[in-house]
């Protein structure tokens, strides 16, 4: 019975896909580009892993277990991930109480700080921690401390201030929908403060801050940027990989050190979608809570806000020291201002911030678009496969960068489809990279919208491309524009996974800064940093003045992660 | 909509003004080994005489550009490498990554300790490992400046040695060869005292880097005491800079490199790639190594005052051709040795 009811409802789907031609090649098309530019390079990674030179032959696999230097990498980076997640989610509900439960003063910059470093280029934190807290920075000189921030330490302290940015958007979701009233509830009855905030709030807010941990613990695993910079001798899974490509072209090992960086992910990607994500608390009350319960009390309020005031300081100072060393003719000995580390910049990377607007500017659009389509397909149409586009589609969520760039040139450096040293492989890394969180945007926004508007334009014999284009866009159009933005943000600053694509006819500007951070250049490092950050900075003052222009909407394109 | 399509094909055409930026001229893409700042200068002199040529180039350190040839055999998208430690050139030629050119007259006069047989690559200057050290830290310690691979070991050096992966950098695989050489038999590859060292001298390395000469920045800035790196980038980049540093040598003999250029093997511009092989060893271009220090091979450049040459050090009798060759095996065991 079920089964064949199942069959009629397969029967339908198809014929419905036959009548509609138009979305039967749009699927079709989405299915192939899924398929050949996110599933075919994994597969090639777990080939060149298990089937080195074409013959099956575990070799690299169990090597793994056997050699210290290819399974410590994994293990050190559980630890900075453990550390770096359980770290980053304090700071981030720090920040968030304070902003959501508090009155404090300040709360539009306070946020602002908590987000900055998401748009910031990788490196410049981990570049900041060397200028202050190095063997010879400015803090370390200044106290004369006797401490050695490359390894361990510097790998927590910068991952936590790079991502603790994710952790506290979700963190202030959740608070913020938490009812004050049941909290309020809870004082009624006697309890006190600091039990409401235990058993109350706490819990409520539990589901929020597995999935922070989770995001931030995968955030950390796939960084690069900063061990690179950093790890000193404490080598973590993503620099061995790079290592192992770059360095020592083997490519098996390359695959395998990215099949373990992946599997871990992957299955945490997979318990917060599937198990955490469901579990959120929505306290629903009958009536509409609208101001939220404030602690006002002088214990609470103000020890969360000397805290704040010192992270965010800490934040200030990473950015201001980095800006400063920017302007040093020679970083710690000759300290005289001078603009010779922007005019370098120019002249031996003036083609690569070319290269790089250039690529963002394709990539940003086609990635864009392809979101919102797949988004579209998803919520609005029922066809086979729905699930699985947008598994697929979400999947390089979880994928590391590394592996992603490594997943490319073992796949895209042979016929039929040799994309090696093209344009086209990293605007293809930049679209597929960013893509998921396009995809969730667009879902969120499209399950707003009431379908009956695009019934009424189908009924009225638009067809469905009339309908997407007409109908559907213009009225997501606004979270669409912010999408761009942040798209092209990431494709400005993203650095794990393109470090391996770029080529002599296309250069990107992160990689120019991670050269120069190679060289020990830090004054250029910091010039090449600060390039970035402008131009990112003049694209989203452009995208806020256009869509405040056509929309006359609010405009926030770094909360999206 | 018509404001939001008015807007969006005002982006398109400003994308379009940038994309169409730049072309016409013919193009060389090159891959060198040369800090990008001494590569800037040598490559925009080479744009400055051929004005009709443009030049697009990545740095990379030595075996950065050899797995960068590797990967991309199938399909080169690099004409010419220029720069970086000739080990690494002997093992792409071994691997047949390499155009062999001898009708170059540069080839022809070139003395044969420099250049392939078979023309495979060519020497552009050779350079000797040195010692950086900063004199600050020395004093703190209370010790001399090494002046053997021995000394290296000391205990107040521990944590405080930086210089690069063997694997990644010419300097310090060819750092690396000289400690095989130096200690315990000089016969070339691993022995067991060559083992026993390098594990202590791993010990004693505070990190590792990814390219060869950022150690003497790092010397120089204090954080980390004492840098391995070649002596023209030391005097370069360390000494000519005002750091407090002093540059010493093993006394037991020292490391060296020929510093070589090869054409790629199916390259996409094979013609444009031997004009700029044919400039790079003219007096014109060779004398820009002056303001580096390095040695220049053709004997009409000029040499720099303060260079340090063949004289002035112990030259360990290395075998650059085998290291070359076996660089794999080496590396293997060097990770064996350190377990990094």
């Amino acid at each position: 019975m079920r089964l064949s009811s199942y069959r009629r409802e397969l029967q339908n789907e198809i014929k419905r896909l036959i009548h509609d031609p138009v979305l039967l090649s749009i699927v079709v098309v989405i299915f192939a580009l899924l398929i050949i530019f996110i599933i075919f390079p994994l597969v090639k990674v777990v080939q060149f892993s298990l089937w080195p030179g074409g013959k099956f032959d575990p070799k690299y696999f169990l090597n793994f277990f056997r050699k210290t230097y290819y399974w410590r990498p994994l293990i050190n980076s559980m630890i900075v991930g453990s550390l770096v997640s359980l770290f980053g989610t304090i700071v981030a509900f720090i920040f968030a109480y304070g902003i959501t439960r508090t009155d404090i003063p300040g709360k539009g910059i306070f946020r602002l700080i908590a987000v900055m470093p998401i748009v910031s280029p990788p490196f410049l934190i981990a570049l900041a921690a060397i200028l202050l807290l190095g063997n010879h920075g400015v803090i370390t000189d200044a106290l004369r401390l006797n401490w050695d921030i490359y390894g361990l330490p510097g790998l927590v302290l910068t991952e936590t201030m790079a991502y603790f940015p994710i952790a506290f958007m979700i963190l202030e979701g959740v608070l913020a929908k938490i009812d004050p009233s049941i909290e309020e509830a809870a004082l009624d009855m006697g309890a006190s403060k600091l039990r409401t905030f235990l058993t109350v709030t706490l819990p409520l807010a539990i589901p929020g801050i597995a999935s922070a941990m989770l995001l931030v613990f995968i955030r950390s695993l796939e960084d690069f940027g900063n061990p690179v910079v950093i790890q000193g001798n404490f080598q973590v899974l993503t620099v061995a990989a790079y290592h192992a490509v770059t360095g020592m072209y083997n490519m098996p090992l390359g695959a395998t050190l990215a099949i373990f960086m992946l599997l871990p992910t992957l299955m945490i990607f997979i318990v917060q979608k599937y198990y955490v994500a469901r579990r959120s608390y929505i306290t629903v009350t009958g009536k509409p809570s609208g101001v939220g319960l404030k602690s006002t009390e002088p214990h609470v309020k103000y020890p969360v806000l000397a805290l704040m005031i010192f992270l965010s300081g800490v934040i200030l100072l990473m950015y201001g020291v980095v800006l400063f060393g920017s302007f040093t003719k020679i970083w710690g000995i000759d300290n005289t201002l001078t603009i010779q580390n922007y005019l370098y910049v120019f002249k031996v990377g003036g083609q690569y911030v070319l290269d790089t607007i250039q690529i963002a500017l394709i990539a940003t659009p086609i990635g864009g678009v392809l979101s919102i389509l797949i988004a579209y397909l998803v919520v609005r149409k029922r066809f086979i496969g729905r699930g699985a586009m947008e598994f697929i589609s979400m999947l390089n969520f979880a994928v590391p960068g590394v592996v992603v760039g490594i997943g490319y040139i073992l796949a895209f450096n042979t016929p039929p489809l040799r994309l090696s040293g093209t344009a086209l492989i990293i605007i293809l890394v930049f679209i597929f990279r960013r893509m998921p969180v396009g995809i969730r945007d667009g879902i969120a926004q499209l399950q707003q919208i009431d379908p009956s508007i695009e019934e009424a334009s189908s009924s009225l014999g638009a067809g469905f491309f009339r309908t997407f284009t007409r109908v559907t866009l213009p009225l997501v159009a606004p979270a669409f524009l912010s999408g761009l933005v942040y798209i092209f943000v990431r494709c400005m600053t993203a650095i794990s996974a393109v470090v391996f694509v770029v080529s002599a006819s296309w250069q990107l500007l992160t990689v120019a800064l991670l050269y120069e951070v190679d060289q020990a250049n830090l004054a250029a490092a910091a010039a090449y940093g600060y390039v970035i950050i402008a131009i990112v900075l003049t694209a989203i003052v452009f995208m806020r003045f256009v869509v405040e222009r056509l929309f006359q909407k609010g405009f926030s394109p770094i909360a999206r992660e | 909509m018509k404001k939001g399509l008015l807007i969006l094909s005002v982006m398109l055409v400003v994308f379009l003004a940038v994309f169409t930026l730049g072309a016409a001229k013919q193009v060389l893409h090159i891959y060198t080994a040369f800090d990008a700042d001494q590569a800037e200068v040598y490559i925009n002199a080479f744009m400055q005489s051929h004005p009709d040529i443009d030049v697009k180039w990545v740095r990379l350190s030595s075996w950065q550009v050899l797995a960068r040839i590797r990967a991309e055999a199938a399909n080169p998208q690099a004409s010419l490498w220029f720069g970086g430690s000739n080990t690494s050139h002997i093992a792409a030629a071994q691997d047949g990554l390499l155009e062999p050119y001898k009708e170059s007259l540069a080839w022809q006069f070139m003395p044969k300790q420099f250049k392939d047989p078979d023309g495979m690559w060519i020497g552009l200057y050779v350079g000797y490992i040195g010692f950086v050290s900063n004199t600050n830290f020395l004093k703190k310690v209370g010790a001399e400046a090494p002046t053997s691979w021995q000394d290296l070991l000391k205990p107040e050096f521990k944590g405080e040695i930086s210089l690069a992966y063997p694997f990644s950098s010419g300097t310090a695989y060819t750092t690396l060869c000289g400690m095989l050489t130096a200690i315990g038999s000089s016969k070339p590859g691993f022995d067991p005292e060559d083992d026993a060292y390098i594990k202590a001298f791993d010990a004693q390395v505070h990190h590792y880097n990814e390219s060869g000469s950022a150690c003497i920045t790092q010397v120089g800035q204090g954080e980390v005491g004492i840098g391995i790196a070649f002596s023209h980038d030391i005097l370069k980049k360390g000494i000519a800079k005002g750091f407090p540093v002093v540059m010493t040598f093993p006394k037991e003999g020292t490391s060296y490199e020929i510093g070589g250029m090869a054409l790629i093997k199916g390259g996409p511009e094979p013609e444009l790639a031997k004009i700029f092989y044919n400039w790079a060893l003219s007096k014109e271009a060779q004398d820009l190594y002056k303001q580096f220090y390095r040695i220049p091979l053709n004997p009409e450049a000029t040499v720099a005052k303060g260079c340090v040459t063949a004289a002035d050090v112990k030259v360990l009798p290395i075998d650059l051709l085998w290291y070359g060759e076996h660089k794999d095996e080496i590396i293997d065991h060097w990770h064996e040795v350190t377990g990094k």
